[in-house]
């Protein structure tokens, strides 16, 4: 009984501040651990995104506020994360990071009626689920792999095509896509295999490439492996040309590969921050001595944005009506425009093609 | 050629032990000084980068020298004055060991437990929904403790795979529940059945193989298991994992906030308004029965015959043999045993999170649980039990602590070894000591 | 043909990764013989190896020196110097204290050592893979149309070194002073020691031996793959470990045999099955080792005395 009226009491607080103070906006990733310079990225475009929107008066008279959460990139600790925000009373969060990690969350925040704007998760997984609080400002696996598929089969065409992925989640799911995608134009693939992340020998699988003529590689997966795969390709005489995702186009890769990163594709988001548009807001980086290039940084700029837009155009603090606003109106933001489909996903996140060159730059590929 | 380096008989370093010499302690200091300054400026002192595509070396500033020069110079005079010290310490030394505060021992004892399990129920409905979750996955680690303490702590066998045991336990829970609908009663005493099963297969052949063979096959044996559930994307759904696991239910009754077709919720069935924190603590609270239970039946296999024989076995190998016991079944029950208890650790990590993938389960986890007995004193339920709440509150209490948490691991590892290898709350149990006086 | 060029192919591949286990698998094998104790931490040692050679080839890069055998010879010497050092500081530090203690004692203060040795290059150096380009590039190739074998200099030089580094090892513990105080030592310790044999100083270098001989592992390894993180000597010490206990722990030609056997297994499952199970079939081999014959192809079965 005491509890049942302390519980009361509190509610009755909680709810009595809340109408003044500001709205709290949950920021969920890692600020340690292995991964944690791709938390930055997300923390710096979050950030920005709530220090310039507060400065032209926040969000219906009310400032926002951004609390860090810090998950490790580790699902067990993202559960503690989930929690802790449930706890805290936030009902908007923009994170988590790594997909093993926003998976476990966002079953707690559906649950809980907490928004949840991924900047950085492409895993087609998180919005299966079928929450309504669960939306992304970031492309899914299963729209770079098609992406890249059509490319293959369009202007490549290759023969014998082999599809190489890391076993992991983000590497395997956009190796799936691009082989079903390829399949369907008719492209022989001879070729699906996983490799262990970490690896550093690839001697033996590259034999098998070259005993069974293939003429074209995907790799679903990070730099450091396809990095050393491509120089050990060029070391043992494979020559056929290579494609990766996102997740490969970094320097670091030529960094490793050297002379044998020419001439790789990459599909890539759009580069944002070159985009004459957003030319405003990468001067605000640059006066803050911020990195606006980093792939997450805009995302999630756009996913305060977004919260924000809702909120105001709602005219309400509601979660459920936030979302559902989200996803009857489209918007324009500094990645493009933005339309939600029915499970959160953006309706259209586009890849393009680019190709690598041994110096860490990159030119759009000829179509 | 081939037997060059073969070793006959008992190990010799367990024959041997090092002898100290400080004849010269000038030259020893000198040199313990330079090896310092080796040691640390080259790893320390000058750093990798990478400018562009170019990999470059970056020579630490005039901050990071003073430190790695005022490091050697703090070993050197330590070297030069250690004889004095270890002297003077030989001569002033008093038969000083840490025991238990009387709290703990006595007839008051279970006036003390009843009082702390008390507290221990009441707590998370005095306590925020973060505290209890948090006191949840404590409960988890001080399970996997307990369960890993039989293994390394009583029977004296290195196992550096436990996590496997543990993955197997979280997977048969999600892959029964979502191939075949079990529920989590249903699942939880298959899942210890299964990792027990586990543990016995591979008890069976390795056990009869020395400590060190059994640490790697072990450590060898929870990367197969991982890579297995990455691989076989079939049915484990490999590194996408499986989600929706439910939480458990109490007597059929779920904690949602509408229930599945056919069911009523906890909150409906008792009129009750719905409130999310219920779960939470309904899942503290089935963790802390679960690690009672633990806890009383490893408190009563410690006074059976074969908990003995396990310390027994821990003490000396072949006394016990000689005395007509035998080692591998005596081994292959407490392997089997500590695995089982990882399994229903394993079901319940699955059920708390919702969603498991074989991320979770890296030689990481092993080496962490692996910290905990360490710590606790191999051997004891209580120092487990305190050394898994310290290990899993210190990283939320100072974030920073998170990025040296392996690192203290691994150095309070080698000094409990080096100075307190019977822990910091070391076993005891009633004995009685000849009085050599 | 083609058949026969291919299994040739991956029959060079496996020496190669066979070649890199055995050079660390020697050091393992070298200690545990010795003092009979798994040298946990050997793995991390040879990734601090691996660092140190690319901290000096970078480091002498930004002098503008390119010459590729000045640059391996420069960073042989330190590398095997830092090694050596490491190697020294561990056995003092981690190993000696507990010498006299319990197997499981010694053994979780070995391990320890290594979770410690690897977080702390992560926190010195950062987590980031850091690379180099190759600096001995170029190979030989033969074959048919259809198929036709690369051996690449690299592979020859790794191959090479290993078996120089068996036959050199072998011979300083059959024939020098010191290995015969060695072979003394790991029959009998005591007896060693009554005989006037200093078996400090006797352990204290089975251990620079062993890390000397990590830092060489370190430096082709890292010359031939370009790529370092502090990660690496977790999986190379664990490869390592099942070549020594393959070929029969304690015994240097059969660390060489284990490593080898090892490697072409690899490099068999990955060309005819399937890459994704190339560290079950490694860990599965071992199992099955210990299962049939515990002490290695050429060990002798170990008697207890009591």
């Amino acid at each position: 009984m005491m509890r049942r009226s302390l519980l009361v009491l509190g509610i009755a607080a909680a709810i009595s501040t809340q109408a003044q103070a500001d709205i709290t906006i949950a920021m969920a990733g890692p600020v340690t651990g292995p991964v944690a310079q791709y938390g930055d990225m997300q923390f710096t475009g979050a950030e920005m995104a709530i220090e310039r929107i507060n400065a032209a008066g926040g969000v219906n008279g009310e400032m926002l506020k951004g609390v860090k959460y810090d998950d490790a990139c580790d699902p067990k600790q993202a559960v503690a994360v989930a929690n802790q925000i449930v706890n805290d009373g936030v009902q908007y969060v923009v994170g988590h990071l790594c997909s093993s990690a926003t998976q476990p969350a966002s079953d707690i925040y559906a649950e809980e009626g907490v928004m949840m704007i991924t900047a950085a998760s492409t895993s087609p997984t998180i919005t299966e689920q079928g929450y309504e609080l669960v939306f992304r400002t970031i492309g899914l696996d299963s729209l770079q792999g098609p992406v890249a598929g059509r490319y293959i089969a369009n202007t490549i065409q290759p023969k014998h095509m082999a599809i190489i992925h890391d076993k992991q989640q983000y590497g395997e799911g956009i190796a799936t896509g691009v082989r079903e995608t390829v399949k369907e134009a008719g492209i022989d693939v001879v070729l699906f295999e996983g490799i262990t992340a970490g690896d550093k020998d690839f001697s033996a699988l590259i034999s098998k490439l070259k005993k069974e003529n293939v003429d074209f590689v995907y790799y679903g997966g990070y730099h450091p492996e396809l990095g050393l795969l491509l120089r050990q390709s060029r070391e043992l005489g494979f020559d056929a040309p290579f494609m990766g995702p996102e997740g490969v186009g970094n320097p670091d890769i030529s960094k490793i590969a050297g002379q044998a990163s020419e001439g790789l594709y990459v599909t890539l988001p759009p580069a944002f921050e070159n985009d004459p548009k957003n030319a405003d807001l990468v001067e605000a980086f640059k006066a803050k001595q911020q990195d606006p290039s980093g792939p997450f940084v805009m995302p999630a700029y756009t996913a305060v944005e977004l919260i924000a837009d809702g909120i105001k155009g709602a005219d309400s603090t509601d979660p459920e009506d936030v979302a559902e606003y989200l996803k009857a109106n489209s918007f324009d933001t500094p990645i493009g425009k933005v339309e939600y489909d029915e499970k959160g996903d953006l309706k259209d996140f586009s890849f393009v093609v680019y190709n690598w060159h041994a110096d860490g730059t990159k030119s759009e590929a000829a179509q | 050629m081939a037997q060059i380096l073969k070793k006959a008989g008992t190990s010799p370093a367990e024959a041997i032990p090092p002898q100290p010499s400080y004849r010269r302690p000038w030259w020893s200091a000198t040199a313990a000084a330079v090896l310092t300054l080796v040691l640390g400026g080259s790893v320390l002192g000058v750093q990798l980068e990478s400018t562009g595509i170019t990999t470059t070396v970056r020579l630490m500033g005039m901050e990071t020298w003073g430190w790695l020069l005022a490091a050697a110079l703090a070993v050197f005079l330590h070297q030069l004055i250690r004889p004095q010290v270890e002297d003077w310490r030989a001569r002033t030394r008093k038969p000083s060991r840490f025991t238990l505060p009387k709290i703990f021992s006595g007839q008051k004892r279970q006036l003390w437990i009843m009082l702390a399990i008390g507290a221990l129920l009441i707590f998370p409905f005095m306590s925020n929904r973060s505290a209890v979750d948090l006191a949840t996955l404590t409960l988890i680690y001080i399970m996997l403790g307990l369960g890993l303490n039989v293994v390394v702590g009583l029977a004296g066998l290195l196992d550096l795979g436990y996590v496997g045991f543990y993955a197997v336990g979280a997977y048969t829970y999600a892959l029964l529940n979502s191939y075949l609908g079990f529920s989590f009663w249903e699942a939880l005493p298959l899942a210890g059945l299964m990792t027990a099963l586990f543990g016995y297969l591979l008890g069976f052949p390795v056990l009869r193989l020395r400590g060190d063979y059994l640490a790697i096959v072990t450590l060898g044996f929870g990367e197969i298991i991982r890579i297995l559930l990455n691989n076989w994307t079939e049915l484990t759904g490999g590194p996408n994992g499986i989600a929706r696991i439910p939480k458990p239910t109490f007597f059929d009754l779920e904690f949602t906030r509408k229930a599945q077709e056919g069911n009523v919720p906890f909150h409906e069935y008792f009129g009750i308004a719905y409130d999310p924190s219920y779960k939470i603590i309904y899942l503290y609270l089935l963790a802390l029965i679960l690690v009672l239970i633990t806890l009383f039946v490893i408190y009563r296999l410690l006074r059976m015959p074969i908990g003995r024989a396990w310390e027994a076995l821990r003490e000396d190998d072949i006394a016990c043999r000689s005395l007509g016991m035998n080692p591998t079944g005596i081994k292959l029950s407490a392997f089997t045993i500590g695995a089982s208890f990882a399994g229903f650790a394993g079901a319940f990590f699955a059920a708390r999170q919702g969603f498991i993938s074989p991320e979770s389960f890296t030689f990481i986890e092993s080496a962490i649980i692996l910290a905990i007995v360490v710590l606790g004193g191999m051997g004891s339920q209580l120092g487990v039990i305190l050394a898994a709440i310290a290990m899993t509150l210190l990283p939320e209490l100072a974030r920073e602590f998170n990025e040296y948490r392996m690192l203290l691991f691994g150095l309070m590892m080698v000094l409990m070894m080096v100075w307190r290898p019977q822990g910091l709350v070391p076993l005891k149990r009633p004995h009685m000591e000849l009085d050599r006086g | 043909m083609e058949e026969i060029l291919y299994f040739l192919q991956q029959v060079i591949n496996g020496l190669t990764i066979g070649s890199t286990y055995a050079l660390i698998a020697i050091g393992y094998t070298m200690v545990y013989g010795i003092i009979g104790m798994i040298n946990f931490a050997h793995g991390e040692i040879y990734m601090i190896g691996t660092y140190v050679t690319f901290i000096v080839i970078s480091a002498l890069g930004m002098l503008g020196i390119a010459n590729p055998f000045f640059l391996m010879g420069a960073a042989l010497l330190v590398a095997v110097l830092v090694s050596c050092a490491y190697g020294f500081a561990v056995e003092r530090v981690a190993y000696r204290p507990v010498r006299g203690s319990k197997r499981l004692i010694a053994l979780i203060s070995a391990i320890g050592m290594s979770i410690f040795l690897q977080n702390y290059m992560r926190l010195a150096q950062g987590s980031r893979d850091m690379a180099i380009s190759s600096l001995i590039p170029g190979g030989w190739e033969f074959g048919i149309e259809s198929f036709a074998v690369n051996l690449s200099y690299m592979q020859v030089i790794i191959f090479g070194v290993t078996l120089g580094c068996m036959l050199l090892l072998s011979t300083f513990i059959s024939r020098s002073r010191l290995g015969r105080a060695c072979r003394a030592c790991s029959q009998d310790a005591g007896m060693a020691r009554l005989l006037g044999i200093n078996t400090d100083m006797i352990i204290s270098m089975t251990f620079v031996i062993g890390a000397a001989l990590a830092a060489v592992a370190g430096l082709l390894l890292g010359m031939y793959y370009g790529v370092v993180n502090p990660y690496i000597g977790f999986l190379a010490g664990l490869k390592a470990f099942t070549a020594a206990v393959l070929g029969g722990i304690g015994s240097i030609p059969g660390a060489m045999l284990g490593g080898l056997l090892l490697g072409v297994a690899e490099a068999l499952t990955g060309g005819y099955l399937s890459t994704e199970y190339k560290d079950v079939v490694a860990f599965g081999l071992l199992i099955l080792i210990l299962l049939f014959r515990p002490s290695g192809i050429l060990g002798k079965p170990e008697v207890e005395k009591i």
